[in-house]
């Protein structure tokens, strides 16, 4: 057990001390314990122990909270269950808040009162980071891009070389010799971004992507220089280190002067950029900003491309990250796209805003030491894609991408799992082909 | 610190099952952790993906990029994934030898 020193207790409380923050007031003083929370918990589900109740998270930070910030937990702790910040609640809260919680909400939408049990989880992760007591393993991706500016420390060399073979591939797969992968190019009416695991591991939905945007005649551009729409601080609480990330992105969108920032099939860079940015830089944007999802939903809504659902004729069924549908609220695009591209589109149930989380949301899939926890949990998932006897998952998330390849591997589900942009980049009907 | 028993040896990993020390990789230990994953023989494509790997990670000090691997062995990126069904990553870095690639994965 790690021991806490004085001064880094009195740094964690100063993130509860806050008597202007109305929200975390409330929010810490609100739980009443009904514990209907916890059916809706993959942790609960997947291990039915007390402690993994969201309801125990929520009193875990906020029995700390009463024991500081009010004068019944100051004078009376026993009375009113307040608790002090010592080393085994320290410790407990690191077990529970980042190796026991997904951070993926469907527990807020089921909360009898409207308790925002994430964000109490945050408030408690952004403690132990003020304590700095962030995971290692959480922590090392988020200082690969702080020090390499993405968070797999991608060289440039490499990424603009990656970049030119995609692109190569790109003519023929358009069979256009024109086609471009646009870089560092000013002006354009979109700043595209990437998760780095595309260029480093999985560049199908680069070339996926690249394809749409040729078929859409799109005005966009890729920048060499910072292109990363990750942002693990969202995970981890340092909410300064989360600033550091959105500025460099806010800067290079300004830097070449695009009309709009794209995000990539990201949950929790969508989030971080698009909702949480404008609070860690307190300003708002200049320049619009929308999810991929959105847009591939434009493109085909309005005609700019033309797709064919006889294309895909694999049942295919549909998860939705949490961040972008049940935080975010974006989850009719999908349905809409997939309709539009597959012959045979299933619903798992539950979907939408109800969905169950993967179990790789939350900083999960970088923290080593949860692995088990996270295939546990991540059973629930399997169950509900075996139920829908789906031969591909299409997903608008990278990271659920990866959870999904795992649980595809260790539950056995034969399944292939894509991104949207994957998926309409094989419907669409290009101009070449139809005069054919 | 987690292990992994493989057939009667016993390795120290990390909570995903990448090696504690890198170092102690072999060709034997790579056949070991593929069988772990269902490859139950390593084929020269298997060999050819792991080899690149782990020479990249020797001489640049991590995973090169899948550009790399399918330049150098003249694999398909498509057959890649279907050689190693955990991906380049959590199926083939591991398989080399490699600690947990940072980001997404």
């Amino acid at each position: 057990m790690e021991i806490i020193t004085i001064e880094k207790k009195k740094k964690g409380l100063e993130v509860l001390s806050n008597k202007e923050d109305g929200k975390l007031q409330t929010h810490m003083n609100a739980c009443v314990h009904c514990g209907l929370c916890a059916n809706s918990c993959v942790y609960y589900n997947a291990m039915p122990e007390a402690r993994f109740i969201p309801a125990t998270k929520v009193e875990l930070v906020s029995s700390i909270y009463r024991r500081y910030q009010t004068f019944s937990g100051k004078f009376f702790p026993s009375l009113v269950g307040a608790r002090s910040l010592d080393d085994e609640a320290a410790n407990e809260m690191v077990d529970l808040l980042f190796g026991a919680c997904t951070l993926c909400g469907r527990c807020v939408t089921h909360c009898s009162i409207g308790v925002d049990i994430s964000y109490v989880v945050k408030k408690g992760r952004e403690m132990l980071s003020a304590m700095d007591m962030i995971p290692e393993t959480l922590q090392s991706t988020i200082d690969a891009a702080l020090e390499s500016g993405n968070n797999m420390s991608i060289p440039k060399e490499e990424f603009v070389e990656t970049l030119e073979w995609l692109e190569e591939d790109l003519q023929f797969e358009v069979n256009d010799d024109e086609a471009k992968i646009h870089l560092d190019e000013e002006g354009k009416d979109i700043l595209y971004t990437l998760n780095p695991r595309e260029p480093k591991f999985f560049p199908l939905s680069i070339s996926a992507m690249a394809k749409v945007f040729h078929a859409a005649k799109e005005s966009w551009t890729l920048s060499t220089k910072m292109y990363d729409i990750t942002n693990y601080a969202y995970y981890s609480g340092n909410y300064k280190e989360a600033a550091v990330i959105t500025q460099r992105l806010y800067d290079e969108v300004e830097r070449l002067g695009a009309k709009s920032c794209v995000l990539a099939e990201c949950g929790h860079g969508s989030r971080a950029f698009r909702w949480e940015g404008p609070n860690y830089l307190k300003k708002t944007y200049p320049f619009d900003v929308f999810t991929s999802v959105e847009l591939l939903a434009s493109y085909i809504r309005e005609g700019r491309l033309k797709v064919d659902p006889a294309k895909i004729t694999q049942k295919v069924s549909l998860h939705d990250p949490c961040n972008l549908a049940r935080s975010g609220g974006i989850w009719k695009e999908q349905r809409y796209i997939l309709n539009a591209c597959v012959s045979d589109f299933v619903e798992m149930t539950p979907h939408g805003n109800d969905n169950i989380c993967c179990g790789g949301g939350g900083g999960q899939l970088a923290m080593s030491e949860y692995n088990d926890r996270r295939m546990a949990i991540g059973k629930i998932k399997a169950d509900q894609i075996k139920a829908s006897g789906a031969e591909i998952i299409a997903t608008p998330c990278h990271n659920c991408v990866d959870q999904l390849t795992q649980l595809n591997v260790t539950y056995k589900l034969g399944i292939k799992i894509m991104t949207l942009g994957e998926i309409v980049a094989d419907a669409i009907v290009l101009e070449n082909e139809e005069s054919n | 610190m987690p292990t992994l028993e493989i057939e009667n040896k016993v390795f120290e990993v990390d909570g995903d099952g990448f090696l504690s020390q890198p170092e102690i990789w072999n060709d034997e230990v790579a056949s070991l952790i593929a069988k772990y994953d269902g490859i139950e023989e390593m084929s020269e494509k298997h060999w050819a993906i792991v080899k690149i790997i782990r020479r990249n990670y020797e001489e640049k000090g991590m995973a090169p990029m899948i550009r790399t691997i399918c330049k150098e062995t003249g694999i398909r990126l498509r057959e890649i994934y279907e050689l190693f069904p955990l991906g380049p990553a959590r199926g083939a870095c591991r398989v080399a030898g490699l600690p947990k690639p940072d980001g997404c994965v």
